[in-house]
């Protein structure tokens, strides 16, 4: 069936086991606001708040999660700046819930309607404080729907908001796509060294299915909990002033967002038996520089936090050249300078605007690639 | 016992002596043990600010929210679990100023909500500063010449609607208070109480008073209450005034 990437992700959201959306139109995400609205009115168990703006949104599906119910939202650049202060509350109160950022051209209201990738560190690092969060990018409508699955795990599994980062053309993107067919889940730590090479979207065979992660904490109502948003110990008693309890805090979290994310650290590597040059390209940029395996090796992140470091010094030591290609002014290109510490080369597509001769117009002014054709 | 729903283990409280948050908790409580309402059909949604800590003080699921989100909480809150009492407690300035937004569509939406509003006219928990319930000439360290706006009127804002429940109380009116939060909690929609509170260390001194009662004894003398069937409290007045009912989204 005809899917789009929006489209995927809120039905991937239905099968993870959302029962619970609030959102606040904002282009390029706003189908699934839409969707979550036509949902809700066919089945009551589905609750929806059109909120007043992005903060009664992320705040609305923080307490739905208190309460017990699977939640999501969805937004846009600006829409998900304003969310970030309850990002962090998610953190720190320990709320699982997922976060769809359709990304568009910006800073502030930009370009609405053009894709961008800009908001890769605003997903990383846009709350105040420390916190350790898993943010997944995929690049297909099918995709789109696996991962948001996935952020729903990872999401009940560390008992955090979990980031899944989307592009104006990824969730406009309309593909043939048997979602029946896929498998409910993906097991975690999967690698593919050769996936699918066309674009109709083959399920790589051999997974297992993977169950749904359950909510584990008992909705709000059932105790006698306190959850604060300020610096407290395991009653949940504030300890404002104590370095000692924050401290204890914020390693256990870090810990256990550590070996949560070991099982979620997904890539895609597309090797070259002759290529000196490795090319790093996320999201939809993945799919736009995907010709070019022809003549050079590919390193795709999903896992865009955190860092799959390890990953990207083992691939990226093999080649003279490493390359970054992404919708923004090098985001992740100097993330991979500092895990291979030396200097990579950068493919800044910027505006909303990305295709094969731009990026090779960059790369032959590197002198990359020159005398081989595609 | 209204003590049951308290965390007597965490007390004193943070409070100051002589404010008005403590009088209003145990006021509350009472009402609460009264009506049945524990941590088996309750819950407590606060913001920011010394009211906000009320929550952490009360012995059932509470959660103490970012400043201004109170009510979004609470109306997802209510969406996912309709059996539950869903509680707002929070200040002025946690829930008309950072968190107007939310109150004027909150209200709009008739999320089934209790708000219970301390309004201490100030913000204590940073030292004192003007907020949108201060009233003009009143002054903070914020406003030395005075503040300068007339206050939000939060009985029209409220009224807005087809449909609400706006009670005008205070901490001195113990009876009165109590009344109103029972009302508020029987009211089958988006009920609001507005309680004045004193905040005697960082607000009423400045304003020339010298302790905590001397601004109850200031509360006793100032506030009346409404006569009966008044469909708009003047100033001062205390009462609650009410209209529609009931089609609440999640009944």
């Amino acid at each position: 069936m005809l899917v789009q990437g929006n489209q995927a992700v809120f039905l991937g959201a239905v099968k993870a086991g959302a029962t619970f959306f609030a959102g606040y139109p904002i282009s390029p995400s706003s189908e699934i606001l839409v969707l979550a609205a036509e949902h809700a009115a066919r089945n009551s168990v589905f609750k929806l708040i059109q909120s007043e703006d992005e903060i009664g949104a992320v705040n609305a599906i923080m307490g739905a999660s208190l309460a017990g119910a699977k939640s999501f939202t969805a937004t846009s650049g600006p829409g998900f700046s304003l969310m970030q202060e309850a990002v962090g509350y998610g953190h720190q109160v320990e709320i699982p819930t997922v976060i769809v950022d359709v990304q568009r051209v910006g800073p502030a209201t930009g370009m609405p309607t053009m894709p961008a990738q800009q908001d890769l560190l605003q997903a990383m690092h846009g709350s105040s404080g420390d916190y350790y969060p898993l943010v997944f990018y995929p690049n297909s409508v099918e995709e789109c729907y696996r991962y948001t699955i996935l952020a729903f795990n990872a999401a009940e599994e560390s008992l955090s908001p979990v980031i899944l980062l989307s592009d104006a053309f990824l969730g406009h993107l309309i593909e043939t796509v048997d979602l029946e067919a896929i498998p409910v889940l993906y097991p975690p730590g999967i690698v593919w060294h050769e996936h699918n090479l066309d674009l109709d979207l083959v399920v790589p065979g051999g997974m297992a299915p993977l169950e749904i992660v359950s909510r584990q904490r008992p909705p709000l109502g059932t105790g006698q909990r306190a959850f604060t948003g300020l610096t407290h110990d395991w009653r949940g008693q504030q300890r404002t002033a104590d370095a000692g309890v924050y401290r204890e805090w914020l390693a256990g979290v870090k810990k256990r967002h550590q070996e949560i994310a070991g099982n979620y650290r997904f890539y895609e590597y597309i090797d070259h038996p002759t290529s000196d040059t490795l090319l790093i390209a996320f999201g939809i940029v993945s799919r736009v520089v995907r010709p070019l395996a022809s003549r050079f090796a590919i390193f795709r992140p999903i896992s865009m936090a955190p860092l799959l470091a390890d990953e990207l010094r083992e691939y990226g030591r093999r080649f003279k050249n490493v390359v970054v290609v992404e919708a923004n002014d090098g985001q992740y290109a100097q993330l991979v300078e500092w895990a291979l510490r030396r200097e990579v080369r950068r493919v800044p597509l910027l505006g909303g605007r990305m295709n094969i001769p731009l990026i090779e117009a960059e790369l032959g002014r590197m002198g990359i690639g020159e005398g081989l054709s595609v | 016992m209204f003590k049951d729903l308290l965390r007597l283990e965490l007390f004193p409280t943070m409070w100051c002596p002589g404010c008005g948050i403590g009088t209003l908790m145990s006021q509350v409580t009472m009402v609460m043990d009264e009506l049945g309402l524990d941590h088996t059909n309750s819950a407590v949604i606060s913001g920011i600010g010394c009211t906000g800590r009320m929550a952490g003080y009360m012995n059932l699921d509470s959660v103490y929210t970012l400043h201004g989100r109170t009510l979004p909480v609470a109306e997802a809150v209510k969406m996912v679990q309709p059996d539950l009492k869903v509680i707002v407690i929070s200040g002025d300035g946690d829930l008309t100023s950072i968190g107007g937004n939310h109150l004027l569509h909150t209200a709009r939406r008739n999320a089934n909500l209790t708000v219970l509003c301390n309004t201490n006219e100030v913000y204590g928990l940073t030292g004192g500063h003007a907020g949108p319930t201060t009233p003009k000439g009143a002054k903070t360290i914020s406003t030395p010449e005075g503040a300068a706006y007339e206050p939000l009127n939060l009985q029209n804002l409220l009224k807005g609607g087809s449909t609400y429940f706006y009670a005008r109380t205070t901490v001195y009116h113990q009876f009165h208070l109590r009344r109103c939060v029972k009302e508020a909690l029987a009211w089958p929609g988006f009920s609001f109480v507005d309680i004045t509170s004193q905040c005697i260390e960082n607000y009423g001194r400045r304003l020339g008073f010298k302790t905590g009662y001397e601004m109850l004894a200031w509360f006793r003398e100032k506030y009346k209450m409404a006569p009966d069937g008044a469909e708009s409290l003047g100033p001062f007045e205390l009462g609650i005034v009410r209209k529609g009912q009931t089609e609440t989204k999640d009944a």
